[in-house]
């Protein structure tokens, strides 16, 4: 019973553990104030878009690809 | 030919497409609750997936977010947060329901939350919630669908008849083929809307600047405050991206059409991949739309409605055969989350009020005929709430969102076990305290200190849960047990054997 009692809110594998603070780490990335201190610049152009539209583009595509990194490992 | 032809016959010939769909799905039906609502709890990852997507994305995709660029310039790219937060949502969230679903024969999201929280009071407060802000939404889509065909056959087909004519095929085959016939029509819609707004917004980028490159370059030229926080009307303060955020990701997939979608998987590593992946098609969807509102600002500035630019640019610069595609798969997007959200009100008025309350021991024969009948009277309803006003779409969706977000806590305290839990009384309190302060903050002091009315109201509404669950009554041993140790087995099976 106290088994069932654990906490679901904590992961309890280091597998877990990795998925969960990368999935943090870059999803504060794409919150302010990040995005309104950092990312904004319109100024800076990457590759022909502006830099907060490529930037956010990357870290969207690396959430996607934690998602994707935690359900081939069977997290 | 003439281009308003094309586009409505184009539409006219996806909506035989749907209804042909409809009957098939009738056909393969059995008189069973669980198949004419669940969809036999077995839905596999593609139908699934396609199903998923185009229920969230809706007639706001293809309108309403080419608007928002429009107007309030590079902010809208914040789409991609709530887009990444649906995925792991999903992936988090969604075994877990469908694992509690398929343990205790849940049809609705209020099986689930009366069942933990022992409490009739919970069910109907959460099926009136689950109603009454999906009702909104029915709103938005029919209203979205009407503005469609009437913008695609040129002022010829009014208004109030293509929103009359669209709710009643998304009704027909829904009553036809149950979620069946629903699931079938979003596959297709699912493919024909993702397609059609990336050729649609390519088109126009080529045909008016020479490319995607071209057309972010002139917009920096002419209109550079659509390229910088918080955009030329000061709307993406921190609060307000943060606000959406939260909204529009855990706001949708507590409503009862998202939710009711994990019930239905075959097994809980499809919820899984389904959550790992969904947001490739969600997020890559807001690209072409920035490209649309963006560059429309430039192309063609002043519109009195912006979300109307999509229509336009193509009525101006397409050739009629692609863009009466496009704006059937305008409609796709529409129909596939409509036909969604009258399923789960169905399924929550059949389920929760009339087979509990009215008539409980009936043949499932009874229960799928009423469902059938309660179909037909939202689509009364829907279509007298769509004709009285047209207001810009993504402010109705954020309603919606922020009240079905008030139901958060309840799904949480049921789906991720602790120590301490939330109590029935405590989550009823909650749910209260929330909805009241969603209406100061939503109606009658807009977004206070700029953050978003709809976290303002889960904040209030986490506080008087935990403070009122810590001295009132949990739920008994033996629920907890039985559904956190469900929810344990499912999570952790190498541990709870």
């Amino acid at each position: 019973m106290s088994q069932q009692r654990r906490s679901h809110f904590v992961p309890r594998t280091p597998e877990g553990r990795v998925a969960v603070v990368a999935f943090l780490l870059l999803f504060f990335l794409s919150m302010p104030p990040v995005t309104h201190r950092l990312l904004d610049r319109p100024e800076t152009w990457v590759g022909g878009v502006p830099f907060l539209f490529a930037a956010l583009f990357v870290v969207y595509t690396a959430l996607i690809a934690v998602l994707v990194w935690a359900w081939r490992k069977g997290i | 030919m003439e281009p308003w032809v094309v586009a409505t016959s184009l539409i006219f010939i996806y909506l035989l497409a749907t209804i042909v769909l409809g009957v098939i799905a009738n056909q393969r039906m059995t008189v069973d609750m669980e198949d004419f609502l669940l969809y036999g709890r077995q839905a596999g990852f593609i139908v699934l997936y396609l199903t998923v997507v185009a229920t969230f994305h809706s007639a706001f995709a293809f309108l309403g977010s080419g608007g928002f660029f429009y107007t309030h310039g590079i902010g809208f790219w914040a789409a991609g947060t709530w887009t990444l937060l649906v995925g792991a949502i999903t992936y988090v969230l969604g075994p877990r329901i469908w694992a509690l679903g398929k343990a205790n024969g849940y049809i609705t999201p209020a099986d689930m939350l009366a069942d933990f929280y022992e409490s009739e009071a919970v069910r109907v407060a959460v099926a009136i919630v689950s109603v009454v802000f999906t009702i909104l939404y029915i709103q938005v889509q029919a209203q979205g669908l009407g503005y469609i065909i009437n913008v695609a056959s040129g002022d010829r087909i009014s208004f109030e008849i293509g929103t009359l004519i669209l709710l009643i095929v998304a009704a027909a085959y829904l009553m036809a083929g149950g979620l069946r016939a629903v699931y079938w029509t979003d596959v297709i819609q699912g493919v024909w809307m993702y397609v059609a707004v990336w050729v649609g917004a390519m088109y126009l980028a080529y045909d008016l600047f020479g490319g995607p490159l071209q057309l972010w370059a002139e917009v920096r030229a002419q209109r550079p405050d659509l390229l910088s926080l918080p955009g030329p009307e000061g709307f993406f303060t921190p609060g307000m991206w943060i606000g959406m955020t939260i909204t529009l990701s855990f706001g949708i997939i507590f409503q009862p059409h998202m939710m009711i979608r994990y019930y239905t998987a075959v097994d809980a590593k499809t919820l899984k991949l389904l959550g790992a992946t969904t947001p490739i098609y969600l997020m890559t969807l807001y690209v072409p739309a920035a490209l649309v509102g963006l560059g429309g600002a430039v192309a063609m500035p002043g519109l009195d409605v912006p979300d109307r630019i999509f229509p336009e640019l193509l009525f101006a610069h397409a050739p009629p055969i692609l863009t009466g595609v496009i704006l059937a798969g305008a409609t796709a997007a529409a129909m596939s989350t409509l036909d969604s959200i009258l399923h789960a009100n169905m399924s929550v008025l059949t389920r929760d009020v009339y087979q509990r309350y009215v008539a409980p021991d009936r043949e499932q024969s009874h229960y799928v005929w009423v469902g059938r009948g309660i179909v037909a009277a939202l689509l009364v309803v829907g279509y007298f709430l769509s004709v009285r006003t047209f207001d810009f779409l993504v402010v109705l969706v954020t309603l919606s969102g922020s009240g079905a977000l008030q139901l958060m806590p309840a799904i949480v305290g049921v789906c991720f076990p602790t120590r301490r839990t939330l109590t029935r009384t405590g989550v009823l309190a909650g749910l209260l305290v929330g909805l009241g302060t969603l209406y100061v903050t939503l109606v009658v002091t807009p977004h206070p200190l700029g953050l978003h009315g709809g976290v303002w109201a889960l904040l209030f509404n986490v506080a008087t849960a935990v403070g009122v669950s810590a001295v009132t009554d949990p739920p008994t041993e033996a629920t907890r047990d039985r559904i956190h140790g469900e929810v344990e087995r499912q999570i952790y099976p190498e541990t709870s054997s």
